[in-house]
């Protein structure tokens, strides 16, 4: 189970939006570290308190694994936005090139300082990519 | 993105270049940019080029892939876009190339106020409507709405909000479409997107969206002035917001949707942001009904959030919006697809017209214009930076000719947000800003330095070339006094 909360990730410069480099061992860890690298964009200062945290689980599908880390990233904003959470903690259960099951838990945002609005993952310049014995990803979000 | 874009491009005139059809197989038309020799240079740094050839690549696109002087590296489109495509001959609409924010836009206020008269009072505005005009990232409104209602904005757009009680008649004639486009479907909208735009309505955003206080510091054209009723130091207010996450949700709705049924359709596209359906198509058709629901919903917000700064102007000086002249000049989408009709070779088509980062521009005479724009031609609302200016201008008859009645939305970024953050001190610009007689109000210190002037090309020279090639006229420039960002 992979289980990842660490910043991992390089800023892409892009004039108008952000983009992110994300690299990790295995694709369990790509994905979670794509969603660390967009929630740390969002929002800083999450504290760890008990009792306000909240868990959710996710399923995604997608046509590939490049589509389905689209899918997965804006589920997770649209989760979101309409929860006013900031997600921090992201446990995959299942993952293939098509499916993902995830438990995801976030801190209300109204605890957080909220610094960006990302509207959506894109398809624009989207990868990913084996490198030597790692997995890169590439994603630009709309801001 | 230091690489500069090496692809091909021949000189029409000063202000015209084209990328020949023959850069990249699959084009369809060449590309055109509107761009002097300076502006060109900034632009040729990032990618924006490349996708303007990239949407040479939609099935029935006509004329030529546009590109106006503003135009920078977007997702899918460059923003600064123009495409349009012929829906006979099977002519396909994309939601990349309208954009995530559907109907972002901008409207213009004039007011009887001159400079003098109100130097004194900008910091209490400025205060009053940081207070009374919510901004922010995930800020919900004051102005609450039932279930049935948000169905209603969908449909009636800024209508709804006349009939609410928050503005007039003439506020919808002085709106692109009057304030709503029909053939909102709203059955084409998931429950999602209605739950991401929920308790939204009358809320600014974030980001590059704004409510500023300005002056008329240059007046381009004596006659057009007189006719909108605006003179040398009176002051003006412009409000720059979208459709929030309504719009958001149902651009990544479709993006998703369309993405796997590119094969079926037998479209190749060389960037998957691009993905589209013939516009005739049941995916089309479905896209352009919830698309137009945002744009309802846009017009809606941005005369709430104008009823919203009416309030705050009424409290700070104690008379009505009336008594202080508070009339609308115009509303217009800058992210917007529009079903128009255009003479191509002869024949008079019905076009789905893109306009990703780029204004509506009609000119004198053209039937959708309110009867108070017959005889000046639409009014073209062109915002800069936060330090700079601001324009007024009006669409043109070459507009109609060239560029599908289009012009461009703004100065456009020339550093990323990245750069930006990295190279501007907060405290400098602040004090920069203060030395120019500007005060700002951000809800966050981040998006100040994100949106920076540094960060943006001269708005000057963006309006110099679309006044220059002809494509809007120059009516009178604005600077900022006061700028409430998100």
């Amino acid at each position: 189970m992979a289980h990842f909360f660490v910043k991992n990730y390089a800023l892409i410069e892009h004039t108008a939006d952000i983009g992110i480099r994300v690299k990790a061992k295995d694709l369990k860890g790509l994905f979670c570290s794509c969603a660390a690298a967009m929630f740390d964009i969002i929002a800083a200062g999450c504290p760890d308190k008990a009792g306000t945290k909240k868990i959710l689980k996710i399923k995604q599908q997608g046509s590939n694994s490049e589509e389905l880390l689209v899918n997965w990233l804006n589920e997770l904003l649209f989760l979101s936005a309409t929860k006013a959470l900031i997600f921090s903690d992201f446990k995959i259960n299942k993952l293939s090139e098509t499916d993902i099951e995830a438990l995801v838990t976030g801190v209300s945002a109204k605890y957080c300082r909220v610094k960006t609005e990302i509207k959506a993952a894109t398809y624009h310049a989207l990868k990913i990519e084996r490198v030597k014995n790692a997995w890169l990803a590439e994603v630009i979000f709309d801001v | 993105m230091s690489d500069v874009w090496q692809g091909s491009l021949e000189k029409i005139d000063d202000f015209r270049w084209r990328i020949p059809k023959s850069y990249k197989p699959g084009m369809r038309v060449p590309g055109i940019i509107y761009a002097n020799e300076k502006l060109l240079k900034d632009i040729r740094h990032d990618k924006a080029l490349e996708q303007v050839a990239n949407v040479a690549f939609l099935p029935g696109i006509v004329s030529a892939s546009l590109a106006m002087p503003d135009i920078h590296w977007g997702y899918g489109f460059p923003i600064g876009g123009v495409a349009a495509t012929d829906i006979e001959a099977g002519g396909v609409i994309s939601p990349g190339g309208v954009g995530y924010d559907i109907n972002c836009g901008v409207r213009l206020l004039r007011t009887n106020f001159q400079y003098d008269e109100i130097k004194d009072k900008i910091k209490d505005l400025v205060y009053a409507l940081f207070s009374d005009v919510p901004s922010g990232v995930g800020t919900k409104g004051d102005i609450r709405v039932s279930a049935r209602e948000e169905k209603e904005i969908l449909v009636k757009g800024a209508k709804w909000a006349v009939a609410s009680g928050y503005g007039t008649q003439e506020d919808l004639e002085c709106t692109e479409e009057y304030g709503a486009i029909s053939g909102a479907d709203p059955d084409a909208v998931s429950d999602r997107a209605y739950e991401r735009g929920k308790a939204q309505s009358g809320t600014l955003g974030s980001g590059n969206h704004f409510l500023e206080i300005q002056a008329i510091d240059r007046i381009d054209d004596a006659g057009l002035c007189a006719e909108f009723g605006l003179s040398l130091g009176q002051i003006t207010i412009m409000i720059h917001s979208g459709s929030r996450g309504l719009g958001h949700e149902i651009c990544s709705d479709y993006v998703k949707k369309l993405v796997p049924s590119l094969k079926e359709h037998g479209i190749n596209v060389p960037d998957r942001e691009l993905a589209c359906a013939p516009v005739n198509s049941s995916e089309g058709k479905a896209y352009l009904g919830a698309m137009r629901c945002a744009a309802n919903y846009a017009w809606a917000n941005r005369q709430c959030l104008m009823h919203l700064t009416r309030k705050s102007f009424e409290r700070i000086f104690n008379m009505s919006w009336q008594e202080m002249g508070m009339h609308l000049i115009y509303d217009v989408a800058h992210n917007i697809a529009n079903i128009e009709k255009y003479v191509i070779d002869g024949k008079e088509k019905n076009l789905c017209v893109h306009r990703k980062g780029a204004t509506r521009a009609f000119g004198p005479g053209h039937p959708a214009l309110s009867e108070r724009y017959k005889k000046t031609g639409q009014p073209v609302i062109i915002p800069g930076d936060m330090g700079r200016n601001s324009y007024l201008l009006v669409g043109t008859q070459k507009a109609m000719e060239e560029t599908f009645g289009s012009a461009c939305h703004g100065a456009g970024r020339v550093k990323s947000r990245t750069e930006a953050t990295r190279t501007i001190n907060l405290n400098t610009l602040l004090k920069e800003l203060e030395s120019k007689g500007i005060m700002v109000k951000a809800s966050g210190r981040g998006t100040l330095v994100e949106e920076a002037p540094q960060a943006y090309k001269d708005v000057n020279e963006v309006v110099d070339v679309v006044h220059n090639a002809g494509i809007a006229k120059r009516v009178c420039r604005m600077r900022p006094l006061g700028v409430i960002k998100g």
